[in-house]
Parts: structure tokens; sequence; C-alpha cells
């Protein structure tokens, strides 16, 4: 299908004038324009979370996030010395949203990070020296993989006592496979490509060819895959926290503030919304910024 | 097979290796028997995967039943009629064996059978799962073919703004926001529900809620997934081409033509996320109160029900390797050229 | 009002690459008279087939097309989707050159030709079937009825074009093209498709455009030769003045094409005289000739001005500042 012209008659003249340019500077621009956006708005969300995490505590004390007195309980939002109020028990929101939000940003990126470097070497062997070890790690992969991550999860907790450090073990023990996978499946295709295949024939040796030409073409995905994968993290994290089984009272988490209001949620549903936005907007960030990186690097 | 053929293979032996040959040489059938093979091991792996998580725990189940106060000799004789005095190994397979004859134990904390619990719990969860999937594939399917229609389109562009937006929201969050909006609210669906009623309707009822907070993510997924598919099929294949050279309607090229070669990504897509089906009714259950395995297993968890948690986890883990499994025999099933191979012409 | 079967005036089709404004087919003008042969020559990039595709609407949504293509006078360009539709299959039809990526992998082959008589026909399923197997029969298919069930991969790279050519005459159109038909093929199966192409153009009295970068096919086959260059016609001229004896190619491209054709009664052993380098980038066309900057007799006004197609010799049109000399043997 092709684009009406405006007015074809003047056209049909044989040895016409040229066609008028499809490109206008406008949408040319607006294009652009809208490209920066889905790049910056995201990562500017992010850092902005990031910001108020780690470095808003350090300039500005704030209330502690696990404990409160009764007598400051279920103050509204922009009372004095509580911006976004307190809970029932007279904990501050908004530290709670702060420091829930460090453990958020920790457990989502150790899990990814260990992921990432563990699986990625391990899908970067497997896929590229094949064999009876990637046999085997494939079935190793396969059996991890095989279990709902959140009932892994939860069987672990069962087993460690719920704490931070034990909840990034046990979430790195579906991210590690996840990664492995993702990473194998890119060294499959990349290690195929004529000049890796010429490489390999010129008797390079193989952790050269890795280094050099496959891991700089399977890392575009692996990142983009990893942002969505923090996601993935942090929510999980939050449902076990929901659960009560992961971080424990009173330390503050997200999915600990959620499961207290929910007893709220009639009356007060703000207890509920507010951790809620803020987990909707971290979590979109990561996907949107993911999004926007697969983008501009052209990752499939 | 004819009865011809069938009296025919009877008298004739030759005809029986024939037709042995014939099965065997079958590709589509060969894969399905090299992925069963593949599949035995993985199963193993995650029975001891789960046996061995569970038999971590530090203390011991006998003491955790009788309480604080219990006499070495009470803990013992828990321990034996437990049968946990037996070494590992041995343990396991006793535990395997009784996997491999259906039987998964007896739970801890009201001393009936597993198996009886998990059937009194299990359909409920089925049928939760089984709604938010025909829902949310349902409805991820026309949206996906509504937004390639136009690619940049408004459609599309809606579609993928509610796309990101399930998939960013947690399923728990979603369940709450849905109870206050449609429970709370506008009162039109529960937010608590003990069973699942006398009548279809009465189940919907119950079932609505959970079944979107489920399956609403799941819709992002598909959705997104499968319109991303289509407009690669529609932009680059060159049949779509000959079928728009033909002069057909594009709603024909898009549904007949290139949506049904998209629907192989989406079949693996949804066996592959079976598995994290099944891990969302372990928080949305609890959340509504529904009476199924997910909310089970919540509670065993609580209260240190070893056997019971075994059981449901490894009910999970198959569900999960046997979803995996029928994608790889679907895709053998329907792509023609894994049936029908190659034939000389 | 002349009684040719497609008259095109002053094509021109453009997209959008990368931020700039290609010029793919650049003020096209011919003509295909009822059951005649013609010849679009070129190279990749030189428009031809982009032209063909903007007749039949087949284009993606980012291009701009104008100028005219009429079809037994029934104006083309401009047309919506749905009204070019009824034309497509039915009135023109087109035959690709990649068979095996031209067909639908999960469709049987006679589903994919009963679909191209349907789209056109009111005809019931078992009509159609029958209607399809004819087809296959027409394109000489051994074995219709047992091929009707088959799927594409099932079938030779020979027998897969056949069946292109099948559904092209599902509703016997009065225009084939043929956008490189044969170039995926095998030379002997080449031969065989266009000795086809030819018997069922006579059969059912069909023009037939082959688009090609093969001279020689079009020496072989063609009433009518037109050859492009850069998205605009450089020569233009009936087969026998171009080929055979008393045949001269007057512009330089062409010429080029011609003695790149290896010969049997060649010297052994001597180069062979290949155009050298490349077809200039379509965002940034070279001003005056675009074929200058690889011609071996540019002279400094071929690189200023850009010559105009124009009929220096009765029915032969060329668009060069210094054509080959008159009775240079093609």
């Amino acid at each position: 299908m092709a684009a009406r012209l405006p007015d074809m008659t003047t056209l049909l003249a044989p040895g016409a004038q040229p066609l008028p340019s499809l490109l206008s500077a406008r949408r040319l621009k607006n294009q652009k324009l809208a490209r920066t956006l889905r790049f910056w708005v995201p990562a500017g969300l992010l850092i902005a979370l990031f910001f108020m995490c780690f470095i808003w505590p350090h300039i500005y004390s704030i209330p502690p996030g696990n404990t409160g007195s009764i007598l400051a309980a279920q103050e509204p939002p922009f009372s004095p010395g509580h911006w976004l109020g307190t809970d029932p028990d007279g904990v501050d929101i908004f530290s709670m949203l702060v420091y829930g939000g460090q453990v958020a940003f920790e457990v989502g990126f150790s899990v990814t990070a260990i992921g990432m470097v563990i699986g990625g070497l391990i899908g970067l062997a497997a896929g590229y020296f094949g064999g009876w070890a990637d046999s085997i790690l494939s079935r190793l992969i396969d059996v991890l993989i095989a279990f709902p991550a959140l009932v892994l999860v939860l069987a672990v907790a069962e087993v460690l006592q719920p704490s931070e450090i034990h909840l990034i073990w046990a979430l790195s023990v579906f991210s590690v496979p996840a990664f492995s996978r993702v990473t194998r499946g890119s060294t499959l295709v990349v290690r195929e490509q004529p000049y890796i295949v010429a490489a390999r024939l010129s008797g390079t040796s193989s952790w050269r060819i890795i280094l050099k030409h496959v891991l700089p073409n399977v890392i575009p995905g692996i990142v983009t895959f990893s942002l969505l994968g923090i996601g993935v993290v942090v929510i999980l994290e939050g449902a076990v926290d929901f659960l009560g089984l992961g971080i424990q009272q009173p330390e503050p988490s997200w999915g600990a503030m959620i499961a207290k209001g929910q007893t709220v949620l009639t009356a007060q549903p703000e207890y509920v919304l507010i951790p809620s936005i803020v987990l909707l907007i971290f979590v979109m960030s990561l996907n949107l910024f993911g999004d926007a990186l697969r983008e501009r690097w052209g990752v499939r | 097979m004819a009865l011809a053929q069938q009296v025919q293979l009877q008298r004739d032996p030759g005809a029986r290796a024939d037709l042995v040959r014939r099965v065997t040489g079958s590709p589509a059938l060969r894969l399905v028997g090299r992925r069963l093979l593949t599949a035995i091991p993985v199963l193993l792996g995650v029975t001891l995967l789960t046996f061995v998580v569970m038999n971590l725990i530090p203390g011991n189940p006998a003491r955790l039943i009788l309480g604080i106060n219990a006499t070495p000799g009470q803990i013992a004789q828990v321990d034996h009629q437990l049968g946990l005095d037996h070494p590992f190994w041995d343990r396991y397979w006793i535990w395997l064996d009784g996997l491999l004859h259906g039987d998964l134990g007896i739970a801890y904390s009201n001393r009936q059978s597993v198996n009886s619990d998990l059937a009194q719990f299990l359909p409920t969860t089925c049928w939760l799962l089984l709604y938010a999937l025909v829902v949310s594939l349902g409805l991820g399917i026309g949206v996906a073919m509504l937004a390639a229609r136009k690619p940049n389109g408004l459609a599309d562009r809606l579609s993928l703004a509610v796309s990101m937006l399930g998939l960013s929201v947690a399923p728990y969050v979603l369940a709450l926001v849905l109870i206050w909006v449609f429970a709370v609210k506008i009162q039109w669906f529960p937010a608590i529900s003990n069973s699942l009623g006398s009548n279809p309707l009465t189940a919907i009822r119950a079932l609505t809620l959970p079944a979107a907070s489920i399956g609403f993510p799941l819709f992002a997924i598909y959705s997104r997934l499968l319109r991303a598919d289509i407009v690669e099929q529609m932009q680059r294949e060159d049949y779509i081409v000959t079928a728009k050279a033909k002069g057909l309607k594009p709603w024909r090229v898009l549904v007949v033509h290139a949506t049904r070669n998209s629907m192989f990504t989406l079949i693996t897509l949804v066996a592959l996320n079976l598995g994290t089906l099944i891990g969302a009714v372990a928080i949305i259950e609890p959340i509504f109160s529904l009476p199924g395995i997910g909310a089970e297993l919540i509670s065993a968890i609580n209260i240190n029900d070893l056997p019971l948690v075994e059981g449901i986890v490894v009910v999970f883990a198959l569900v999960t390797v046997a979803g995996n499994l029928i994608a790889d025999l679907m895709y053998a099933v329907l792509d023609p050229r894994i049936r029908y191979g190659r034939s000389a012409s | 009002m002349s009684n040719a079967l497609l008259e095109v005036e002053d094509l021109r089709v453009a997209f959008a690459a990368g931020g700039r404004e290609v010029r793919a087919v650049d003020g096209v003008s011919y003509q295909v008279d009822p059951g005649k042969t013609l010849a679009i020559i070129g190279e990749s990039g030189s428009g031809k087939t982009v032209g063909c595709r903007a007749i039949m609407g087949l284009l993606p949504d980012n291009t701009a097309v104008s100028g005219s293509a009429r079809l037994r006078g029934s104006e083309l360009i401009g047309l919506s989707d749905a009204e070019l539709r009824k034309h497509r299959g039915q009135d023109m039809a087109m035959v690709f050159q990649d068979p095996a990526r031209s067909l639908n992998p999960t469709m049987k082959i006679g589903s994919q030709i009963t679909e191209a008589v349907r789209a056109h026909r009111k005809v019931d399923r078992k009509e159609a079937r029958a209607q399809a197997v004819e087809l296959l029969r027409l394109v000489r298919i051994p074995a219709p009825e047992r091929r009707f069930s088959e799927y594409p991969h099932q079938l030779s790279g020979g027998m897969r074009q056949r069946v292109m050519i099948a559904i092209a005459l599902a509703c016997r159109p009065k225009l084939l093209i043929a956008d490189e038909a044969t170039t995926a093929l095998d030379v002997t199966t080449q031969a065989q498709i266009m000795e086809l192409l030819l018997e069922l153009q006579a059969e059912l009295d069909m023009a037939l455009i082959l688009i090609s970068h093969d001279l020689g096919l079009a020496a072989s086959y063609a009433d009518e030769v037109v050859v492009m260059y850069a998205g605009k016609i450089v020569e233009q001229a009936q087969a026998k003045r171009l080929f055979g004896t008393g045949g001269t190619v007057r512009m330089r491209y062409t010429r080029a094409l011609l003695d790149a054709i290896p010969h049997l009664d060649r010297t052994a052993h001597t180069e062979l005289p290949v155009v050298t380098g490349r077809p200039p980038d379509p965002t940034a066309l070279p001003v005056g000739c675009s074929f200058a900057p690889r011609c071996p007799s540019a002279a400094d006004d071929c690189l200023a001005k850009s010559p105009v197609l124009a009929e220096h010799a009765p029915g032969h049109s060329w668009a060069c500042w210094h054509p080959c000399e008159k009775g240079t043997e093609a």
C-alpha cells in the first residue's frame, strides 16, 4: 500500500518535478525526541529511586523504618516530620519505603549480578564447548528451571532462617539457571557465525575466542534480559516478604508493607497503595529502560 | 489403522517389521520418544532436589511435632514411626518408591494421607488456572491480532501500554487493588471465597478476581509476544507478499497466514510459563482464601508439615516439567515440516 | 488511448531509510502489449522489482508512489488497497524469486491454490479443489491429486516454483510478472520454468514481464527490453534491435552488461570484462549520469549533467551522452 500523494495530475507530466519529500523534518525530530524520552525517563526514575533510597537518608535524617511510637500512629500524609504519614504502628511510611527500597535494590541487583556472572559463565561454556558437559549442565539447568521459582524460594525459606542474605541465595538458585539458559542460547547462535568459525579454524584458543568475539555479541542480549530479571526478582522478593517468609518484621520491606496494609484495605487503602505504586514504578522503569536499551542496541 | 491392515499384520510378520520401521522412521514419533527419554532424568532430578531441600531442615521434625517438653524416648519413638531413623538415601528411596506408586506419604499435621489432601484441594486450583489461562490466552490472541493489524497504530500503542502495565505489576498487588475496586467499592465480586459454591455461576464469581490477578500478567506476556511475532511475519516473510499478491483481504492474510505461523512461539511460551503460573497460585489463593493447593502449601510451610510441603512441591514441579514436554510435543505435531519430514520428489 | 495492456508513465517510488530519502524508481515509463513479453533488466538496487511491486501495490506503507500505471485503461496508482485487491491476482499476478520462502510452510499446497481461486471467484470447495488440481496439471506437475495435499517442503525447488505459477494463474490474469522467477533455481530447472512460462503465455494469451539481472534471458525470451540503472531507464528497445544480427546496443551500461557475459567463442584465458565498482548509494546519487563513475568511456559532460532518455532512433531510446557506435555487434 502506498501513500496517497496530494496532487497527481501535476506529477503526471513526463520528466516532472521531484517527489514531495517523505521525511518532514518535524516528523524526524519528533521520532528522535520520543526515542530519547523513552531512554531517559525510565533511567531518570531509576536514578531518582536510587537516590531516594540510598543517598537521601544520609543527607537528611529520616525516622527509623522499623520502629515507631504508638502515639504517632496513623498520622495522615504531610504531617510534620512524617511527610507520607505513619502506619497503624506509628512507623513512618516514607522511611519504610526508603529502607524497603534499599532491600529491593540490594536483592534485585545482587541476585541478577550473581545470575549474570555465574549463569553467564556456565551458559557460555555449555553453549560454546558443547559435548557431554553441555548435556549434563543442561539437564541440571532443566531440573532447576522445572521448579516454579516461588515454590522453590518458599521451600528454601522454610529451611533456612529468613533473612536478606538467605533470600539472595535462594533467589539466585533460580536466576543462575535462567541466565545460563539465555546465555547458552545466544552463544549457540553466535558460535555459528562465519567469523567465529574462521577464528576457530585459524587455531585461536577457545577462551580467547569466547572473550574477544563471543562475549561482546552475547552481552547486549544478556543485559536487556537482566533488566527484566531484576524486575522479576524484586516482585518475587516482595511476594516472599508478603507471605511473611522473607524479610522478617520489624525490618521493613515493600512486600511486608503491602501485607500489613491488607488488613485495613477497606478503610485505608493507602497503606497498600503507596508501596504498591512505588513497586510498580520501580519495575516498570526497569522494563521500559530494558526496552529502550534493546531498541538502542538492536537486540532482537 | 484400517481393519484390513491390522488383519494383514497378523498374517504377515514381514509387514509387522515394516510397520515398526515406519513408526521408528516417523520423525515426529522419534522426536516424541527422544523427548520422553530426556524428560526422565529431569523428573528424577526434580524429585531428588525436592527431597534434599526439604530434608536439610535443621532440627528434628519429631521434636517439632511433640513440642519442647518431649523426652528423648518419645522423640526416638516418633522418629521411628516417621521412618526418620533410616539413612538419607534409604529414606529417599522409600519416598520415591511411594511416589512412583502414587503415594505421597502421610502429613504430619493431620495424619491424613497427602494424596487425599491434594485431591481435596487440587480441583479448585485447576479451575482457577484453567480460567486464568483461557481468558488470558483468548484476550491475548485477540489483542495481539488487533494490534498487529496496524503496527504503531492506536490499537497497537494502547495494547503495548496495557501490556507494559501487566508485565510490571505484581500479582499480589493486582489482587489487592482488584479487591479494593471490585469487592469493596463496587461489590461485583467477593473478596473471599471459602469454596467454589454449588453451581458454575458462584464458581465463576468466586474465581474471577483471582483469575484476573494471575491472568493479567500472563495476558500481557502473550499479547506482546504474539504481536511481535505476527508483525515480524507480516513484514519480513515472503509468503505474506505472495498472499497479498493473490488479492486476499488483509484480515485473512493476518489470521490465516501470519498468526498461524506465530502460534508455535505462543504454544512454547504457554507451556514454559506453566511453572510461573503455578507459582502464582501460592500467593493468590491465600489472599482470596481459596481452598486450593497453593493456599495449602503456604499453611503447610507455616506449620512445618514436611510431607505435605514435599508432596505439593513435587506436584508443582512435575506439572512444570510436563508442561515443557507437552510444548515440545505440540511443536512436533503441529509443524508439518517435522511431522512429514522430507520426501523425495 | 492505445490498446496496450499496461501503460506505465513516469512512475516514481521513494521511501525513507535511516533518515534519508531513497529514490528507488525515478521516472520510469514503458508499455506492455497483450500477449507480449517485456524484460526489465538491471542490477539489484536498480529499482526493477520496486517498480513492479508499486504497480501491484505490494510495497510497505512507508513508501510514496507517484506517476501513472494504467491496466487496460484503469489507473492503478493512487487506488486504495481495497480497490487494488480486486486487480491483484485477477488481472495481474506475480511470481517471486524464492519459492522456498514464498510459500506458506504450514499450509498445504492445494489450500494455497484454492485460496487464490476463491479470492476472486465464488466457487465452492469441491469446485475450487478441482480447479486447483487442474492448475497443477497446467504447470506440468505430475500426480497433481497427490501433490495437492502435500506441504511445500516436500517438493523440490522447481516444483515449488511451478506451484507459485499455478497460484499466480489461478484466475487467469492477463498480465504475469515474473520477478527473478528463475534466479534461485539451477540452470536446467531455469530453462524448464522459462519454457513453461512461454507455453502458458501462448496458451492463456497473457502478457509477461520478466524481471531479471540476466541480459541473456532477455535476449532469448523477450519481445521488448528495458534496462534500468539506479532507478532510471537507460535503454529501451525491441529485443530484435538490441540483440542478434544487425542489433546494436547503445548505452554504455548495457554494452558493459553484454560484454560481461561469457561466450563460448571468446578467446580462452583472457580477462572477462566485468563492470567494476558498485551501484551508487541510492541516498546519495551523483550529479550527472549515475553510471558515469563506472563507465569506461565517461567524459566530463557525463559527470556534469544527467542524460535524458530519448528516442534517438525509431523504436530505440537510450540515455547516454556518448553511446556506443552504431554497428557494434551485440
